[in-house]
């Protein structure tokens, strides 16, 4: 708890929920998933719907567009997710490790399709496992490396376990 | 000639906790016993393995948070009324039990050993730990490396490249006003890395960094010698991987030795056992059932009603079992690994500095017989710290690390879910402003270089990954919720008013006395990287 003093620090300041500008940001959590918040300014959408029609704009949905890009920021795939109407971030899953995705946010239009509104950043989702690339001139012949390795997963400990380090004094 | 090389690594952090307007502050609470338990019993053992000319080596992590509630003189000074009341109990206790065979003995170990943590904090060091630290970092026994300034949570600060700068260079630079020095090392907090973070350290002329066993075992290209070498980053960082035996030979819920019966139980503390009337005035806050740090029980392997009085003397020998354990153990995993990679391996083993003394409560006592034991019972290893091994010369391969944490899962997911997920987006708006703020006045001075300087020490504390990481905890996230929001509030409370040029300056004044730490902060360190040529190694010694 905070105390009085502290609140009249605050003067009862207030955190904005919105900050009333356009915008979607990208984290990584994990190999296989990303997490998007976004903000869309009241205006924004507005002006889709004067460009769209009352018709067409009642029928549309939003999307998110997962966009997953090589190194040199070539597509490789994308693929649109349907997400709820009210919904102000999202949890994508079942990605893959070592990628760059980015994402884009929209509406889908019933004749036209998904239609981009805001862009994100781009994010590199970490590796899962021991890498495939071999440096030749930093290579141990193969059995050695095969036991050096395996030294190292016999120990390692499964994720729950290692995380029970005590620092519940919080 | 060594075979090989062990780095044991104390990572000493608390979050910045300092409340002058509560008589008593549960959350103060934990940098007091983090003193008694923790940080002055290592100093202890460390001032006697000197004594008795033991060569050691250890590295601590000591974040910026926490050396400055060390200096401190207003959290000195209640450290010390804290310790007095604590000696006072220790000695009552001592009266309570007079007769008792097997309690009056632990009172007395009790009253004696605050009794000592008192002469040292008061007598050695003059209330500043600092001293103590410094001393042993010049006599060669330990190397201290930094943590970035609060403790952030890097990954999940990137989309500001400025904030994570920041976080970085500010902890550089307080580390050289502490100790004279450039660390040549960081603690990345919680071992979070992500790609990048390597390039903005090795600007800031950081020579390495500690990242969880992951972090180099899935580096790319693979690591020619897994863990047991540091690989160095294409930004020419060198990275050392966690050693997942030696985490789990101490860590291990089921394996590890703090888990052992003849050890003493956390858990049974007279501050929960004794009668209201009596422990009642000793309690913190008085009248609230709180741990007081004494407790007179062993672990036992039983329900918690039914734990046997602890004998000391039992533990201690436990705690020399477990060094020579430990010992043995590395002297057969290095021979093993010398043979396979035909040079000297490095064991990194970082570890919680209040596992030891606190939930551990012989890990003190366990690191001085082994300290002893390596210095003077085999030959096949040395310990050894990160930059010593560096200076060796061995040629590192380069590649890529990846980007990874030493939390659950092994990735973000405990600083970024459901519990917590909502503070990315101010803290991430919070540091977009303080870029245009400090981008827009690059040359400010007076008030409004004060209330930049105060916008940019609201924003660190924001970030603290303490915040998120105790909402996913669930205990006391009422509290991280409420510093989280408060700081952040009171940032863009500074931001409007440095905007419409309204500073409130008295207002200022009872932030810069709350929220005191970092006196020399340099808002400038956020200047868009855009804007400003590439910042180089000397902007931060500045």
């Amino acid at each position: 708890m905070l105390s009085a003093q502290q609140e009249a620090l605050n003067r009862g300041l207030v955190l904005p929920r919105y900050y009333g500008e356009d915008r979607l940001v990208l984290l990584p959590r994990d190999p296989y998933c990303i997490f998007a918040y976004w903000e869309i300014t009241p205006a924004t959408r507005e002006r889709l719907r004067e460009r769209w029609g009352e018709e067409a704009w009642n029928q549309a949905f939003p999307q998110l567009r997962v966009v997953k890009q090589n190194p040199a920021e070539r597509v490789e795939e994308s693929f649109e997710v349907t997400i709820q109407a009210e919904a102000e971030n999202w949890y994508l899953t079942n990605l893959q490790p070592d990628c760059y995705y980015h994402l884009e946010l929209g509406w889908r239009h019933p004749a036209a399709g998904f239609q981009p509104v805001l862009r994100s950043n781009t994010v590199r989702t970490p590796r899962d496992g021991i890498s495939d690339l071999i440096d030749e001139e930093w290579q141990l012949p193969d059995w050695k490396s095969r036991k050096l390795y395996r030294r190292i997963s016999l120990f390692h400990l499964s994720s729950p376990e290692l995380f029970r380090r005590p620092k519940s004094k919080f | 000639m060594a075979q090989g090389f062990l780095a044991l690594i104390l990572h000493s952090h608390l979050p910045y906790v300092r409340h002058p307007e509560h008589e008593y502050s549960l959350e103060e609470k934990w940098l007091f016993e983090g003193l008694t338990e923790c940080y002055i019993p290592l100093l202890q053992t460390m001032e006697a393995m000197r004594r008795d000319k033991i060569d050691f080596r250890l590295t601590f992590s000591l974040s910026p948070t926490l050396l400055s509630m060390l200096e401190d003189p207003f959290l000195q000074e209640r450290y010390s009324r804290y310790l007095s009341r604590l000696q006072e109990l220790a000695r009552l206790e001592e009266e309570r039990t007079a007769g008792d065979p097997e309690f009056h003995p632990l009172a007395r170990m009790y009253r004696e050993r605050f009794d000592s943590v008192a002469r040292y904090y008061h007598e050695r060091c003059g209330r500043r730990l600092l001293n103590a630290y410094r001393s042993f970092m010049e006599d060669g026994y330990i190397e201290i490396i930094t943590c970035a300034s609060t403790h952030g949570y890097l990954p999940l600060l990137e989309p500001q490249l400025e904030s994570v700068y920041a976080q970085l260079a500010n902890a550089v630079q307080y580390h050289m006003e502490l100790f004279g020095r450039r660390p040549r090392g960081i603690w990345l907090p919680e071992c979070a890395y992500s790609y990048g973070i390597d390039e903005l350290l090795s600007e800031l002329g950081v020579h390495y960094f500690i990242t969880a066993t992951h972090g180099v075992l899935y580096a790319a290209p693979r690591p020619k010698y897994g863990v047991y070498s540091p690989i160095l980053a294409p930004s020419g960082v060198a990275v050392f991987g966690r050693d997942p035996e030696t985490s789990k030979q101490v860590w291990s819920s089921r394996e590890g030795y703090p888990g052992d019966y003849d050890y003493r139980e956390f858990y049974r503390d007279i501050g929960y056992d004794l009668p209201m009337e009596y422990i009642g005035p000793y309690l913190h806050p008085p009248g609230l059932r709180s741990d007081t740090g004494i407790k007179y029980y062993r672990i036992s392997g039983t329900s918690l009603e039914h734990k046997k009085p602890y004998q000391p003397e039992r533990a201690r020998e436990k705690a020399a079992i477990h060094a020579g354990n430990f010992m043995f153990n590395r002297e057969q995993q290095i021979k093993y690994l010398r043979e396979l990679m035909g040079r000297p391996p490095i064991i990194v083993s970082p570890y919680d500095a209040e596992l030891f003394g606190h939930w551990w409560f012989e890990g003190p006592q366990w690191l001085d017989f082994l300290c002893r034991k390596i210095a003077c019972d085999q030959d096949c290893f040395k310990m050894i710290t990160p930059a010593e091994y560096l200076d060796l010369g061995y040629p590192l391969q380069v590649s890529q690390p990846n980007a990874s944490s030493w939390g659950d899962k092994g990735y973000h997911e405990f600083w970024l879910n459901g519990s917590n997920d909502w503070l990315y987006r101010h803290l991430h708006r919070a540091a977009e402003e303080m870029i245009a703020l400090a981008t827009e006045n690059p040359d400010a001075e007076g008030l409004l270089e004060k209330a930049l300087a105060q916008a940019a020490r609201e924003l660190l504390l924001a970030q603290s990954s303490d915040w998120a990481f105790i909402m996913t905890s669930g205990t006391m996230d009422e509290y991280a919720r409420g510093r989280a929001y408060s700081h952040l509030a009171r940032f863009f409370n500074l931001s409007r008013q440095i905007r419409d040029g309204s500073i409130d300056e008295k207002w200022l004044k009872q932030l810069q006395e709350t929220d005191n730490l970092f006196a020399n902060l340099d808002y400038r360190l956020y200047q868009s990287m855009e804007s400003t040529v590439p910042r180089s190694v000397e902007m931060a010694a500045r």
